[in-house]
């Protein structure tokens, strides 16, 4: 790794980091603020959403509307949409720009012609990315973890909470792995965002009609999603083995071809 | 010759069908001010991007100080400076920034002195924004980019381009000078003209293939003049019976055009004694000048 690299990369992620870090603990902090509201009017509450359809909750995340009445059911419901679609999304935009904006933005002259291996700066910007992807699911982690804490009637599963933030680092980083990927495999520099973006989307759609359609139920496993198990008021939730090689295995792989591919990468500004 | 300090050997770079260069074979020694001219498109920059690992060749092999470009590519960097063509520096730094930040990368104590020292000359302000430098700016950056670590070799694609003729003859003395201090200097330029008053010797590339190399005085036998002469008479009356005609063509009305690669006091002498509205010498075109002597 090149340190100099890797410092002006995490400088010039900073700000982009601390924007989506705030975004997403005041989504989490204000969502989580509603909770002891929903528990005072739950009859109410239960009784609005019993009419909405069930598809429409399913988009929400929202399964089996009696999860909602525990704290961390009710926590597991937004952090699908906030951490596990929207920190998915930053992880991917974030991923795919950090190799090829210096191809479109043609600063590859430059850095490319320094006396760096292609190793060094493939090895500076991929910890450039956990950094800021462990920091962002940190710190969303420790305010939802404190959110729950200060909201709660009763007691919650810890263990449950950390099983579900590390799905969602997980998830993350996969998003980020393929990101990467892509970035790589394109002959010919282009800026890549509004894709990557709209993948995230259409994965989450497409998993998302998986739970509700029973007779496309098998596409979900075509996408991430399906492997991460949300269902934290189960007794008997716990690390699915499974699911854990899934998302480890897909990410190392996707990253061990990209840098691979980017050894051999012929840059065109 | 001692060892060439740029040695390329059937070097070929092929984009799917597509030729970029084929079998390019080319040997620079140290201390050369070496030119690498061909029209746009001929494979100059695939040539140079190849040397700077870039990109990866399909075919052949160089070597930069006995060091192979694809493996020891680090090793090259150290002492090679390198003026990319169509390059941008990060618009979010200002000038000072930018080079500092590369200067790192080769980890010299004194960079900090060697930037004042070249943006002077260039009169470049190194605390403007990159975003808000015009062309010619950034070009003096990308100059100065590639001597703040004293290369031992610098590649330069179509380094000029933007710069105002003063900041050309700026540039030029700078090469000199840093010719002088032993700096082996290869030089691609699709501009005959500083070429030839820049190099000692010279490659001709054309559609990827190089077609000639040779010392510069001798391309400057070969020079060759696009002549254009409008006559104050009817022009079917006049024979250019003068040796170094070539590709006459006649017309619009009283006018001649030409190739001339001969004595240029034989023409203007011929010339002397007849009317003449129009007289146009100009340098052709490299395009021109591959029809005639470099036809392959």
């Amino acid at each position: 790794m090149n340190y100099n690299l890797f410092a002006r990369e995490m400088r010039r992620n900073t700000a982009s980091l601390i924007i989506w870090t705030v975004i997403l603990t005041l989504f989490i902090a204000g969502t989580m603020s509603i909770y002891p509201v929903f528990l005072n009017n739950q009859s109410k509450i239960m009784g609005m959403l019993s009419i909405i359809p069930a598809e429409a909750l399913e988009f929400k995340g929202i399964s089996n509307i009696g999860d909602l009445l525990s704290v961390l059911g009710f926590y597991a419901v937004n952090n699908i949409i906030y951490m596990l679609v929207l920190g998915s999304v930053y992880s991917i935009v974030l991923s795919s720009n950090i190799l090829l904006k210096e191809e479109y933005n043609k600063t590859a002259e430059y850095l490319l012609t320094r006396p760096l291996t292609r190793s060094e700066i493939f090895r500076s910007k991929l910890s450039v990315i956990f950094i800021n992807i462990i920091v962002l699911n940190l710190v969303t982690s420790i305010v939802g973890f404190l959110s729950i804490v200060l909201v709660r009637k009763g007691t919650f599963s810890i263990n449950a909470f950390l099983i579900l933030s590390l799905y969602t680092l997980l998830l993350n980083m996969l998003f980020a792995a393929a990101g990467l990927f892509l970035s790589v495999v394109l002959k010919r520099p282009k800026p890549v965002t509004t894709f990557c973006i709209g993948l995230v989307i259409i994965l989450y759609f497409v998993f998302t009609i998986s739970k509700i359609t029973e007779s496309v139920a098998k596409i979900g496993y075509l996408t991430p999603f399906k492997y991460v198990d949300t269902n934290v008021i189960d007794p008997a939730y716990k690390l699915n083995p499974i699911n854990m090689i899934y998302f480890i295995g897909f990410t190392l792989l996707l990253m061990a071809y990209s840098y691979r591919l980017y050894l051999r990468k012929d840059i065109y500004t | 010759m001692n060892e060439p300090i740029i040695d390329i050997t059937d070097l070929s770079k092929f984009y799917g069908k597509a030729r970029g260069i084929e079998k390019v074979n080319l040997e620079i020694g140290e201390g050369e001010v070496f030119g690498f001219i061909g029209p746009n498109g001929a494979g100059k920059s695939t040539t140079i991007r190849i040397l700077m690992n870039l990109i990866f060749p399909t075919g052949g092999s160089a070597r930069i100080m006995g060091l192979d470009v694809v493996r020891q590519t680090k090793e090259i960097k150290r002492k090679v400076g390198y003026i990319p063509s169509d390059a941008n520096a990060y618009s979010y730094m200002d000038v000072e920034d930018f080079l500092n930040y590369l200067a790192r990368f080769h980890d010299i104590p004194d960079a900090g002195i060697r930037i004042t020292e070249l943006s002077k000359l260039f009169e470049l302000d190194l605390k403007r924004k990159i975003s808000d430098l015009s062309s010619g700016n950034k070009k003096k950056v990308s100059i100065i980019q590639s001597l703040v670590h004293k290369p031992a070799l610098l590649i330069m694609d179509e380094p000029t381009a933007g710069l105002d003729p003063l900041m050309q003859s700026v540039f030029f003395d700078l090469m000199r000078q840093e010719n002088q201090k032993g700096t082996t200097i290869f030089f691609s330029s699709h501009i005959l003209g500083e070429v030839q008053m820049f190099c000692r010797r010279v490659a001709i590339i054309k559609e990827g293939k190089i077609i000639q190399v040779e010392d510069i005085d001798t391309l400057r036998k070969k020079q060759l003049k696009k002549v254009f002469i409008e006559f104050g008479e009817p022009v079917n009356e006049i024979t250019m019976s003068i040796p170094g005609v070539v590709s006459l063509a006649t017309g619009p009305e009283n006018a001649l055009s030409f190739m001339f690669s001969g004595d240029i006091n034989e023409l203007t002498g011929f010339l002397s004694g007849r009317k003449i509205n129009n007289l146009m010498i100009e340098e052709p075109s490299l395009d021109e000048i591959f029809m005639h002597y470099y036809q392959i």
